[in-house]
């Protein structure tokens, strides 16, 4: 089922009289338990990509839509509403432990404390990150910094994760246990969309799309599967 | 000696002596698609032809069973170790030589169709890095030949993965140099005296 879909999208960003062209004409579906990963250098637009796919900044022109919904009015409401955001890094948290940091999110949202605890512990644990929960977001390094900033998108449920640039500055073996935790979501059932400006993170993706200047290449949608028929019951006698 | 069948073997024996029979299984299951044996004979030529070059030489093993016939067991010598050194270092040479032919061709086609050429290689670049799979991250404590083969796996992975990503760099700096010179006017031929 299509989870996310983008269609048709521009966007331009204006610097007083200079006017830059970041998306030219994407179009991207997104289904349930799919993992895309989007490739592209620098200033390819791939981060302004993820931020109209969360419903944080709305298209010029075109559309995004969440769950057939359009994205557009919903000015960043839909994150923990359904879909999760990774930006990259965390802030300093004004020294606060990990934990609260993660509760802070579902107690907005008038869950009882204990109930967001646990939630935020649950997060932690499958991410492999529950030692980092009595920490300060200070102490943590980069490959704990992506698993915490995982479990507190984690934290509402999401059906949708975006993350950008997941693995950038983790070491190779962090790396891939980062994709492998993102696969294992994905095959959970979560639709994931990552950016990346690593070739080697696009491993183990069920897509991998490139940016170039704006535009989106590779397949823009899941291959379609071949119908299910039904068996043909015997004719008896 | 230029056959890869024999320096792949040549390989084989030096990560550990074995015989014939033996050498043509490791063969299949080491190189799987990356290298083809026509057929099993194609090892017992490059074994002699090894041995000839004195790379290799037949080591006494004595067999379990005294009423079969001892199967030839091979292994490598310093100067097979030495040359499959060497060779090995001038296959990145002759990697190079590949990639520059390949720029080369592609440069020499109009720019409209240099362009198709960089759009279907970046497909199947795409393609192949999502196909590739990160490696298994928990093995720290394996031991023995499956640590062996993992490692294998993870090199071999991790040179693919690399390698991808470079092509997809080039992909799309060749396709900015080709849009450019397609946009701006042909020269003007030069008129005949």
């Amino acid at each position: 089922m299509t989870l996310l879909a983008l269609e048709h999208v521009d966007r331009r960003y204006r610097h007083g009289a200079c006017e830059r062209m970041v998306l030219r004409d994407v179009s991207l579906e997104l289904d349930t338990g799919e993992l895309v990963a989007v490739w592209g250098m620098r200033r390819s637009g791939r981060s302004t990509l993820l931020r109209i796919a969360a419903g944080i900044e709305p298209p010029d022109r075109g559309v995004a839509r969440f769950a057939g919904r359009n994205l557009a009015g919903s000015k960043g409401n839909m994150l923990g509403g359904g879909i999760g955001y990774c930006r990259r890094g965390l802030g300093d948290g004004d020294g606060q432990e990990v934990l609260e940091e993660l509760m802070v999110a579902a107690l907005a949202r008038g869950i009882p404390r204990s109930k967001a605890r646990a939630r935020a512990f649950a997060a932690l644990e499958r991410v492999g990150a529950e030692q980092c929960g009595a920490r300060t977001l200070r102490e943590l390094d980069t490959a704990e910094t992506v698993r915490v900033t995982l479990a507190r998108a984690l934290v509402l449920g999401p059906s949708l994760l975006v993350l950008d640039e997941p693995t950038a500055g983790v070491d190779l073996l962090e790396r891939d246990r980062i994709l492998s935790l993102l696969r294992s979501l994905a095959d959970e059932g979560l639709a994931v969309l990552i950016s990346t400006g690593d070739a080697t993170a696009l491993s183990g993706a069920d897509r991998a799309l490139s940016l170039t200047a704006g535009e989106l290449r590779g397949s823009f949608a899941a291959p379609e599967l071949a119908p299910v028929l039904p068996l043909r019951r015997r004719a008896s006698g | 000696m230029r056959s890869p069948v024999s320096w792949a073997l040549l390989g084989l024996v030096i990560q550990r002596p074995s015989y014939g029979y033996e050498l043509v299984q490791r063969f299949e299951r080491t190189y799987e698609d990356a290298l083809d044996l026509s057929s099993p004979s194609q090892v017992y030529a490059a074994l002699d032809a090894l041995e000839g070059r004195c790379l290799i030489e037949r080591m006494a093993v004595e067999e379990d069973d005294a009423s079969r016939q001892p199967k030839p067991h091979y292994r490598a010598t310093a100067e097979g170790v030495h040359d499959y050194r060497d060779w090995l270092v001038a296959q990145l040479h002759a990697e190079r030589r590949r990639s520059r032919l390949f720029a080369r061709q592609v440069a020499m086609l109009a720019s409209a169709d240099a362009l198709v050429v960089i759009e279907r290689c970046e497909r199947a670049c795409l393609r192949e890095a999502s196909d590739t799979r990160p490696a298994a991250t928990d093995d720290a404590q394996i031991e023995g030949p499956t640590h062996s083969a993992h490692l294998v796996e993870r090199l071999v992975g991790e040179e693919e993965r690399l390698a991808l990503g470079a092509r997809l760099a080039w992909v799309e700096y060749a396709r900015r140099q080709l849009t450019t010179a397609a946009a701006q006017p042909s020269p003007q031929p030069s008129p005949r005296r």
